[in-house]
Order: C-alpha cells, then sequence, then structure tokens
C-alpha cells in the first residue's frame, strides 16, 4: 500500500511518532497481575456501556424533542416511524439498567480484591463518583420519555429532597425549576442528561483511565508489598486480556439487542398532572433506598431516612481512608468481606421487598399479599371477597 | 518556591504584592461570572398576584362527589358536600402524590404510600406529616370559584 507509506513518512516527517509509538507499545504489552481473570472484564463493560449509551443517545437526540406536549410523540414517533428507532431506543433503555449494573459489578470486584488500597484510593474515588453520575444518568433520562410512570416517579423522587432541613425546600423547587413536575422540570432534566452528565462523565472517565494505568492493577500482594511485574510475570494484556474483553463486547452487543427484542421497554401512558396512577415504583437500581425510606416514619423520620439512604454512599466515598488495613486477599480480610457481603445483601433484600410490596403473588398455589412494608400476608379466597368489599 | 515565600514571609516584595494583586483579581472575576450564572439558574416566579379559577362544571356534582383541578400549578380537589363546596389540595404532604377523595369514607387516600387524611384535611393514618392545606371557595351567581394563596 503506497498510500499508508506516504502518509506514515508525512507525519514521521513533522511529529516525534517514536515516542508516542513507544508509549502505545509500552501501554498494550503491559502486564496484568496473575489473578487478573474474567472478574476484571466489568470495568472493561462499563466503559463499553458509556460508548454506547453515547453514540443511542445522540442517535435519539436527532428525533427527540423535550417539551410536555411533544416528548411523549416524538419516543413514538421514533419507535414507530423511524427507521430502526425501535433498536436505538431499546438499546439506549436497556444500556442504562446494564450500565448500572456493570458499574455496580466493577466496584463489587474491586471491593473483595482490595483493590481500593494505598495507592490506588483515588481511583476508587473516581468510581463511586462515577457511579452516582450514572445513577443519576437514569434518573434523569427516565423522566425524557414524559409518560405517567416516569412523571410520578420524578415527583416523588424530587418530592424527597423537601425532606431535608432547612435547604429542602429551596433545593426541590431548584431541581423542578418551579412547585410541581412541569415543562421546567423536563428541560433542566434534558440538558442535565445529555449534555452536563455526558461531559463530567467523559472527564471522570479519563481521569479514573489515567489513574488506573498510572498504578497499574492492583495485585493481591499487601500494601507496600507490590512488585512491580517483570516481562515474564503475570499476564500480558494483549492478547490475553483484550480477547477476553473482546469476548465480552460482542456478548454485551448481543444481549443488547435479544433483550430489545424479546422484553422491550414499554413507553405508557403520556404523563397526566392530575392522576396519579397507582404503585409507582422506581427503576430496580432505585428500589433498595425507596424501601428503606418507608421504614422511617413520624416528623423526622423522612429526613432520617434520606441519611440512611446517602450513608452508604458516603461510607463507599471514604472506604479506602476508614479501611487501612494492609492486606488485600479477601481471605485475609474477614471484617471488610463481611461488611461487604452484609451491604449486597442487605441492598438486594431491601430491593426484593421494594418489588414485592404492595402486589398480591401466588406461590405453590397459595396467594400472598405483600404489604408497603414487604411483608406477606395469606391471601384465603374468602378473606380476599371480604377484603375487597372493605375497599370499596 | 520554599525559598522565595521563606523571603516573601521576611519583607514585602514588588512580585509578592503582584502575585497576590493577580490571585485577587482572579477570584474577583471569577466570582462576577458565577454569581449570574447560578442567579439564571434559579427559576423565574410564574405568575401575578393570586386569583379566583372557576371550578368548571361545579353545578354537575352531586353532593359527596369531588372534581379535581389546577389552580396556578396547583393540584386541588373541590368537594361537594350538603352545604357547599370546600377546596384542598390535592399534593400528598408525604411525598407528592395526588390523594383521591373516597366519598364514602369522607377521607381523602393517597394511593403512594396509604396516607389517609379526614375532610378537613388532617392526618388520619399513614407516612404524612402534615395536613393538606386547605383553599378559599367561592360561590357567585351558582359559579364556583377557587383561589390558591
Ligand atoms: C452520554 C450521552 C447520553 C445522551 C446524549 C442521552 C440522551 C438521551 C435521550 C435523548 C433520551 C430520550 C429518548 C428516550 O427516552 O428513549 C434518553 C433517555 C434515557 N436515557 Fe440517556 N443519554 C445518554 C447517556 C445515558 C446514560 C449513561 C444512561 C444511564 C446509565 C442513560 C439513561 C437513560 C434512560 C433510563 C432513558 C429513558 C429511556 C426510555 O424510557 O426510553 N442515558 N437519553
Ligand atoms: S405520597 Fe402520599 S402517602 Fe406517600
Amino acid at each position: 500500500m503506497g498510500l499508508s507509506k506516504h502518509i506514515r513518512s508525512f507525519v514521521d516527517a513533522r511529529f516525534d511518532t517514536e515516542t508516542a509509538e513507544h508509549f502505545i507499545n509500552k501501554q498494550v504489552h503491559k502486564r496484568l497481575p496473575p489473578h487478573t481473570g474474567w472478574l476484571h472484564v466489568f470495568g472493561s463493560l462499563s466503559l463499553l456501556l458509556y460508548l454506547s449509551q453515547t453514540i443511542t443517545g445522540i442517535l435519539l437526540l436527532i428525533y427527540y424533542r423535550p417539551t410536555p406536549e411533544a416528548a411523549h410523540k416524538s419516543i413514538q414517533y421514533i419507535t414507530a416511524e423511524v427507521n430502526f428507532g425501535w433498536l436505538y431506543r431499546q438499546v439506549h433503555a436497556w444500556g442504562a439498567t446494564l450500565m448500572i449494573l456493570a458499574v455496580v459489578l466493577h466496584m463489587t470486584r474491586t471491593y473483595f480484591f482490595g483493590a481500593y488500597k494505598k495507592p490506588r484510593e483515588l481511583t476508587w474515588v473516581t468510581g463511586v463518583i462515577i457511579f452516582i453520575v450514572t445513577i443519576t444518568f437514569g434518573f434523569t433520562g427516565y423522566l425524557l420519555p414524559w409518560n405517567q410512570i416516569a412523571f410520578w416517579a420524578t415527583t416523588v423522587g424530587t418530592e424527597s429532597a423537601n425532606q431535608i432541613p432547612v435547604i429542602g425546600e429551596w433545593l426541590r423547587y431548584f431541581l423542578r425549576g418551579g412547585d410541581a413536575v412541569t415543562g421546567e422540570t423536563l428541560s433542566r432534566f434534558f440538558v442535565v442528561h445529555v449534555i452536563i452528565l455526558p461531559w463530567i462523565l467523559t472527564g471522570l472517565i479519563a481521569v479514573h483511565l489515567f489513574l488506573m494505568r498510572a498504578t497499574n492493577l492492583a495485585t493481591l500482594e499487601k500494601v507496600g508489598e507490590e512488585k512491580p511485574l517483570q516481562p515474564d510475570q503475570g499476564i500480558p494484556f494483549f492478547p490475553v486480556h483484550v480477547a477476553k474483553e473482546g469476548v465480552v463486547a460482542v456478548l454485551l452487543l448481543a444481549g443488547l439487542v435479544t433483550l430489545s427484542v424479546v422484553a422491550p421497554w414499554e413507553i405508557g401512558e403520556p404523563a397526566n398532572p392530575l392522576a396519579t396512577p397507582a404503585h409507582i415504583k422506581p427503576e430496580w437500581y432505585f428500589l433498595p433506598s425507596y424501601q428503606l425510606l418507608k421504614y422511617f416514619e413520624g416528623p423526622h423520620g423522612a429526613f432520617i431516612g434520606i441519611l440512611a439512604c446517602s450513608l452508604p454512599f458516603a461510607l463507599l466515598l471514604f472506604w479506602p481512608f476508614m479501611d487501612r488495613g494492609k492486606h488485600r486477599h479477601p481471605k485475609k480480610r474477614p471484617v471488610a468481606v463481611g461488611v461487604g457481603l452484609v451491604a449486597v445483601l442487605a441492598a438486594l433484600f431491601l430491593g426484593v421487598l421494594g418489588h414485592l410490596s404492595e402486589t398480591d403473588r401466588t406461590v405453590f398455589g397459595r396467594t400472598y399479599h405483600f404489604d408497603l412494608l414487604g411483608r406477606p400476608h395469606q391471601v384465603t379466597p374468602s378473606s380476599d371477597l371480604s377484603q375487597r368489599k372493605h375497599a370499596e | 518556591m520554599n525559598k522565595r515565600m521563606n523571603a516573601m514571609e521576611k519583607q514585602p516584595t514588588r512580585r509578592g504584592f503582584l502575585d497576590w494583586l493577580i490571585g485577587l483579581c482572579s477570584v474577583v472575576t471569577g466570582a462576577a461570572l458565577t454569581v449570574p450564572g447560578l442567579l439564571y439558574l434559579w427559576p423565574a416566579a410564574r405568575g401575578g398576584a393570586s386569583e379566583d379559577v372557576e371550578v368548571p362544571n361545579a353545578s354537575g356534582l352531586a353532593p359527596g362527589q369531588s372534581a379535581i383541578l389546577q389552580v396556578r400549578g396547583k393540584a386541588v380537589i373541590v368537594v361537594r358536600e350538603q352545604t357547599g363546596f370546600t377546596a384542598i389540595s390535592a399534593v400528598c404532604t408525604h411525598l407528592g402524590c395526588l390523594v383521591k377523595w373516597d366519598g364514602s369514607r369522607k377521607e381523602f387516600l393517597c394511593p403512594c404510600h396509604a396516607a389517609v387524611f379526614d375532610k378537613n384535611g388532617a392526618v388520619v393514618s399513614g407516612p404524612a406529616p402534615a395536613p393538606l392545606p386547605t383553599y378559599r371557595v367561592k360561590e357567585v351567581d351558582g359559579k364556583v370559584y377557587v383561589s390558591v394563596a
């Protein structure tokens, strides 16, 4: 190929390509710690989903209209009329859920492998901020289709800001752009979702990746006893780990398309500010907080509830500075591993309770009603009838 | 760097003063650019003085029935009682869902976390921390008007 040679010599004559090439080679042929395996792919999975969300988000922006009158119709138009519009909408909606899942799994992996310890505390801290930004992406994007469930979930979500003493009312007014959720809220959420958060996330990811490369991946050795990997030690980033990432990328694309076809997201009814639908629930990643809030009653209950929901995030943020133990290997950190397991199980438990609450489920032929707090009550056919009568 | 700082502490220099002045100007310029930006983000108030809004079709309501309408951006329930009309905020004081009037129990029920309010808006049960505010209703020539402060 003559052309590529020409381009090469053109660039060579003007820039110091050797340094750049050396740098890239060093990155590509870096050695990863010997325990690097499939559990280490969640970071690149999150990165792929970030790229996918950016591309599908920009495509959606071409036809989406951020006003109360037009938003819902524009999503219907994207789904029904635009070529492959349904696919990009579905991949964006499913990508949102999978991105949060990928970030959570990535955090869980680094937690249990003690990778947040010195000198990687800041990599962890930027990771926690990325997690919070990702959730905020989900919260702001959810409102954009302007359907009933999103409108009311956003009403309830922004209302909880009101429970914070002193600044609560101010904050709610600010978030909503007024007293209630209106077109002003939609505009605000839209700008945050498509401009502000994408740039913040891009910057955070850049810093996160830079820190990751600057300190290398953590081994399982104790803090301060890590030895740099020699060129014949550990696992080559290229091709061994890159191959795993390739497999994950293909599976992700297959998964996104399959989910989009098999379990498409509904558009739902357009928002009606004068009718609250029964049983509004937030997305699954808010269910643990949603459920936890219910257990706090009384005059200051809601505020204490909000504190209880923020505490896990504060703990995550400062964890590397609280856990000063030198060991990284999970077997040598029973307390940290125990705390992590309890936290994961508690979140799962609360999430499941939140999911079940206020529904009827039939298990082995028996029907149970799960109340507000998620407690099951068996419904016998007769008590069912009398309860119905009572409610009417 | 350290040496220079030490020298500065000992006696003011022209260089030190200029550094300080540049720093001050940067802070002032930064603040002058940021403050209007922050104020810009503050929602501008909408609507003028409180005015009366007519309840459409109020005469069509039988005693015990209710209607929901928006008055200056606020959701309000108007209930027809034997003696006249009452108006009450429909926004649940718990987390902002809209309550519904249950004519047979004479209570307002919230669909979200099951708060119950009596016909005057006082909390009967559930998680709501405060009563529902009531609004002024006027009947003029068979027409019903609500005003929210
Ligand atoms: C990075 C650039 C992004 C842009 C430009 C963007 C843009 C958009 C647009 C225009 C919509 C409205 C169309 C629709 O609702 O289907 C939307 C919806 C949404 N976005 Fe994004 N988005 C981005 C990233 C993300 C990320 C990272 C997440 C979550 C992790 C996310 C979560 C959502 C959700 C949950 C919806 C609602 C989906 C639905 O119900 O259809 N977005 N986004
Ligand atoms: S919003 Fe009405 S009970 Fe929670």
